[in-house]
């Protein structure tokens, strides 16, 4: 500002020797050409201060603007992170429910395979005792098979049941893809807001140019995001393998 | 059809409930000689010792991915005609495409069945022997 500053240049000085001159001689006309001459040396300052003034608020606004990933922020990613969130706990859902329904239906098989257990293990113990009339043996052995059948019916139910709660812990894995994706997504906000709060202090620092999930992979598809280029499932995989000749 | 069900298969994915999950399946398929490698990294080493038969892997791992293992072991001479099964939440179709082009022998996208994986590997022992 001071280099700018044109009013204590030998110009003036010789203006304002001029000025004084010309009133000491009492000549109204010339002391009012140099009072307008250095009036307009000091509107030259003004003018120059609010151009600078000017052109460091467009600037500002400038950087502030060039910021597009707050934009993308606000206008794409919060939406679809709510919605991956909603999505991990459709999941959270499925596989409480999924393992729920398991449990709620081995429970009543082993039921029935301890009290079947137990009353043919009695009649054993009679039949072993020799305890046992031959009508009572004929109905034993007649139990023993069907026991025997239920068993093995009911273990392969159990163990699918077993399966479907396995399965069902593969959420643990999606889940979590979906929520780093989240996490990266908050920790880039938190950075923006930084720079917003040195933007304003200090002007101008450099925008962050972080991008959420620095792996560049998709990860899960979340339904109802956008997601071009996507298959929707397995079958669509083994389509478009088999197109491969595979 | 013969399938050794004493194979070593070494299976590698950053969550540990996964490896668990497919460790099981794989068990109840009658394959009980595996082994677990949490990334790409990790993996390698193991598979360079030519104790494994199969790789059953995941893609998105921190360190080394795991599409990158499988161009690993497509290039390295001893391991390169060993299958591999991806088994990935990535869907995107040019990344199938890639590990199609890396040399994949089949592709599970997450989340998966049983049934899908008893599928793929009957899939993939059918081609080996066919």
């Amino acid at each position: 500002m001071e280099q700018e500053n044109n009013l204590l240049s030998t110009e003036s000085i010789d203006v304002v020797k001029n000025l004084l001159a010309s009133m000491e001689a009492g000549d109204l006309q010339k002391s009012q050409d140099f009072l307008d001459e250095l009036t307009e040396i000091r509107e030259s300052d003004m003018y120059q201060e609010i151009g600078k003034l000017t052109r460091e608020l467009h600037d500002s606004i400038n950087t502030f603007g060039l910021d597009d990933r707050l934009t993308d922020m606000a206008s794409d990613e919060f939406p679809d992170a709510r919605q991956r969130l909603a999505h991990v706990i459709t999941m959270t859902d499925e596989a409480a429910n999924n393992t729920l329904t398991a449990v709620e239906e081995s429970m009543p098989l082993c039921d029935h395979l301890i009290s079947k257990t137990t009353s043919i293990k009695n009649e054993w113990q009679r039949f072993s005792n020799r305890e046992i009339t031959l009508a009572e043996f004929k109905k034993l052995s007649e139990e023993l098979k069907i026991y025997f059948e239920e068993n093995s019916s009911s273990a392969a139910k159990i163990n699918e049941h077993l399966n479907n709660v396995l399965m069902a812990q593969g959420f643990q894995d999606l889940t979590s893809q979906i929520i780093k994706r989240v996490i990266s997504l908050v920790e880039e906000v938190e950075t923006s807001m930084v720079n917003i709060i040195q933007l304003a202090g200090t002007k101008t620092k450099d925008s962050p140019d972080s991008k959420v999930d620095d792996s560049g992979l998709d990860g899960p598809v979340v339904p109802g995001l956008e997601s071009s280029g996507t298959v929707s499932g397995q079958d669509e995989v083994d389509d478009l393998l088999s197109s491969l000749g595979f | 059809m013969a399938i050794d069900k004493k194979m070593k298969i070494l299976i590698v994915d950053d969550f540990s409930t996964m490896r668990r999950i497919i460790k099981n399946l794989l068990r109840d398929l009658g394959f009980t000689n595996t082994d677990e490698a949490d990334d790409g990294t990790t993996a390698l080493p193991m598979l360079q010792t030519g104790k494994f038969d199969f790789l059953v892997t995941d893609w998105n791992m921190p360190g080394m991915q795991g599409i990158d293992l499988l161009k690993h072991v497509r290039a390295d001479e001893k391991l390169s005609s060993m299958p591999v099964l991806m088994v990935t939440a990535e869907q995107k179709r040019e990344q199938i495409v890639e590990a199609a082009q890396a040399g994949v022998n089949g592709y599970i996208v997450k989340p998966f069945t049983a049934q899908t994986l008893k599928e793929k590997l009957d899939k993939i022992f059918e081609r080996i022997d066919g």
